[in-house]
């Protein structure tokens, strides 16, 4: 279903999906974030990239899995501790953003289903926008399979017409709520989708980071784990966990025990946010690290997301954000480093 | 003016000469307008080294790095390491010195000085630029910066763009060098706690208000902890896991390990964290800035530091970073200190 909505009816149509929760790209301070809105008329869809991607939404930092107390007969009673499946709508996701969502999906997927995933994923209606102008200088979705303005993972995908949007239901879920409003909605002209065409191959261009013959690094890494590019790519490596928190597609996560009282025993099973590039990360409790500097948690990350994740689901675990480039404290570039993969291949 | 030609012929000696393993500076990124740290191993490296005002990093932090690396050699490499500092980082060098986490001799000190100048605010340029592209950056003569992007040559006033650290800065100038390049000169600054006055002014709810929305947004990637040069301990509270376990560690004294902050991103949590990295750093903490510069939300951490900075100078009269040979505040006692404390 293609559709025309004018600028000024977009509030209108947020005022019928009140019954959802709504998150969409909130200003505070000079950074950009998604929250959840209060008011239709808060949403402002001219934003540059989030700082962080609406992962955060589907798979929290911190998720209660199950809470713990022991009775009276000193039996332990557990609790699981599913989250909500409130209707959701994330307004504003970007296309890349939206292509890490289907990764991820693949990896809470398999032989166990994350319950906790998947409640929050199927609950959650995603409306992207198309990226008319790379939202950051580090975009380089083209070369991982996406676009600005790829619909992949996306239940809606939006394209800024200047006045209008021209708004594209690519779900069922899509389509839903399109018909809650559906008066606000035009057919579209044969010159709107000509407008669509024209912008799209416009945003494609702008695009200038890349990373060439990108095919080839796989199978060039699979020779390369003792290599000592590593040593010399990790060196101003602080071991913070930016590239990866900041990451549509990073999924690790840890489980601790949050313990309110050991006698009797009470407190939470809490699953949060892990990172392979922290020390502890593979830390064991012999005091023995296998992946014991910088190299080798460096290696680990390009490793898991160009050749481990592309063996097992045949597709990259980078959309092409740019975030790990842009926050890197230190100007650590994904990009420069499969650079030197490939040169060291060749 | 700093020469970075005389710079480079210095680096190109020390290493021609084999005085120091390699040298820790700073190049131009491929990608960007911002350096990147650079390290120099061979004197046909040398010319990559750069020094102009995106010369943000606190390069002393890489010595932590090192001394945990010649731990682990058979047969450590003993010649001294090549670092550039500019003052802030000499002064957390003289710190590290003072509690005698490094040695004088493990470090070729190159001293930069930025003089009447500092290093630049990547958020403040862009803003003040409107997002345009930046060719390059220059030291201007007139406290100012002379700037380039498409539309030609732009002078920007120093007070803009600078660096707030840069703004309020003790001592532009390294305390400490082998070799210095630049003048002792420092720039004219008004109030060294100037960021810090308008924040003092809040009444306690305000600030609690204030530091609860900071703090909520902290993700708890510890990129202010990593980019510290201070925060160097090999165990940390806000680890859950003991690093200084080693194979003859007992169980027992592993399940002694206490988790003093939860992994979990929530209010208590990375209060603690973040109040117990600031009481760590009193009298320690030189203000480079980095944990500010680092943090990708956009946390005031500076402002706790300059705190904590502030209450030694006032109740100790005590500046960190300035004198490697007299005892660091935290181990020190003088009959004059105050004891209101003691009730």
């Amino acid at each position: 279903m293609e559709k025309i909505l004018t600028k000024k009816s977009f509030p209108l149509w947020v005022k019928e999906l009140v019954s959802y929760k709504i998150y969409a790209p909130q200003k505070n301070g000079d950074l950009w974030n998604f929250e959840t809105i209060k008011k239709p008329e808060s949403i402002n869809l001219d934003f540059p990239n989030t700082v962080l991607p609406p992962k955060n939404i589907i798979f929290p930092q911190r998720e209660v899995l199950l809470e713990f107390e022991s009775s009276n007969e000193n039996k332990l009673q557990v609790k699981e501790t599913l989250p909500d499946d409130d209707p959701t709508i994330i307004f504003g996701v970007r296309p890349c953003d939206a292509k890490a969502l289907t990764l991820t999906d693949k990896v809470f997927s398999g032989d166990f289903k994350d319950p906790y995933y998947w409640k929050r994923r199927n609950s959650t209606v995603l409306i992207g926008l198309a990226c008319n102008i790379p939202p950051s200088p580090n975009c380089f979705c083209l070369s991982v399979g996406g676009s600005p303005h790829s619909k992949e993972g996306l239940d809606i995908l939006m394209t800024d017409l200047g006045d209008k949007y021209f708004v594209e239901s690519l779900s069922e879920k899509g389509s839903t709520l399109i018909n809650l409003a559906k008066p606000l909605f035009q057919q579209p002209k044969a010159a709107d989708k000509k407008a669509v065409e024209k912008t799209q191959a416009e945003a494609e261009k702008k695009i200038t980071r890349q990373i060439k013959d990108i095919k080839k690094i796989p199978s060039i890494l699979k020779n390369m784990f003792d290599s000592p590019l590593w040593d010399e790519e990790s060196l101003s490596c602080l071991r913070c966990g930016i590239c990866t928190y900041l990451c549509p597609t990073c999924h690790c996560f840890d489980i601790n025990d949050e313990v309110a009282s050991s006698s009797p025993v009470k407190g939470k099973r809490v699953r949060t946010w892990d990172t392979c590039q922290f020390p502890d990360f593979t830390m064991h409790s012999s005091g023995h690290n296998p992946r014991p500097d910088r190299a080798s948690r460096l290696r680990q990350r390009i490793f898991h997301k160009f050749q481990y994740f592309v063996e097992r689901y045949q597709n990259y675990l980078c959309t092409g954000c740019g975030r790990c480039i842009s926050k890197c404290p230190v100007g650590i570039d994904i990009i420069e480093v499969l650079d030197k993969v490939r040169d060291y291949g060749s | 003016m700093v020469n970075l030609d005389n710079l480079k012929k210095e680096a190109n000696r020390i290493l021609k000469e084999e005085k120091v393993k390699y040298i820790i500076g700073y190049k131009k990124s491929s990608n960007g307008l911002f350096t990147v740290p650079a390290f120099i191993k061979n004197p046909e490296e040398v010319e990559k080294l750069t020094w102009d005002p995106t010369c943000v990093y606190n390069l002393t932090r890489f010595l932590v790095d090192e001394k945990r690396k010649k731990a682990k050699e058979k047969e450590p490499d003993e010649r001294p390491v090549g670092l550039i500092v500019k003052g802030c980082d000499s002064r957390a060098l003289v710190v590290l010195l003072q509690e005698k986490f490094i040695n004088r001799d493990d470090v070729y000190i190159l001293g930069v000085s930025c003089e009447e100048t500092g290093v630049l605010d990547e958020k403040k340029l862009a803003k003040t630029l409107k997002g345009k592209k930046v060719k390059n950056i220059e030291f201007g003569k007139n406290d100012n910066f002379v700037v380039t992007t498409k539309d030609g040559k732009t002078e920007i006033p120093a007070k803009e763009i600078l660096a707030e650290r840069c703004l309020e800065c003790n001592a532009n100038f390294p305390v400490i060098s082998d070799i210095l390049f630049g003048e002792k000169v420092k720039r004219k600054s008004d109030n060294p706690f100037e960021s810090l006055e308008k924040f003092e002014s809040l009444s306690k709810e305000e600030r609690w208000t204030f530091w609860k929305e900071q703090l909520d947004k902290c993700i708890r990637c510890y990129a202010c902890r990593s980019v510290c040069p201070m925060c160097y301990c090999d165990e940390c509270v806000a680890d859950t896991i003991n690093f200084a376990v080693i194979a003859e560690t007992t169980a027992e004294e592993k399940a002694q390990k206490i988790k003093w902050v939860e992994k979990s991103p929530v209010t208590s949590e990375n209060f603690v964290y973040h109040l117990v990295r600031a009481i760590h750093l009193a009298g320690r903490c030189i203000d480079c800035g980095e944990c500010e510069r680092a943090c990708p939300l956009d946390i005031p951490l500076r402002l706790l530091n300059k705190k904590l900075e502030k209450e030694a100078k006032e109740l100790f009269g005590y500046e960190a970073g300035f004198d490697a040979d007299v005892p660091s505040l935290v181990s020190s006692f003088k009959d004059e200190d105050p004891e209101d404390f003691i009730r």
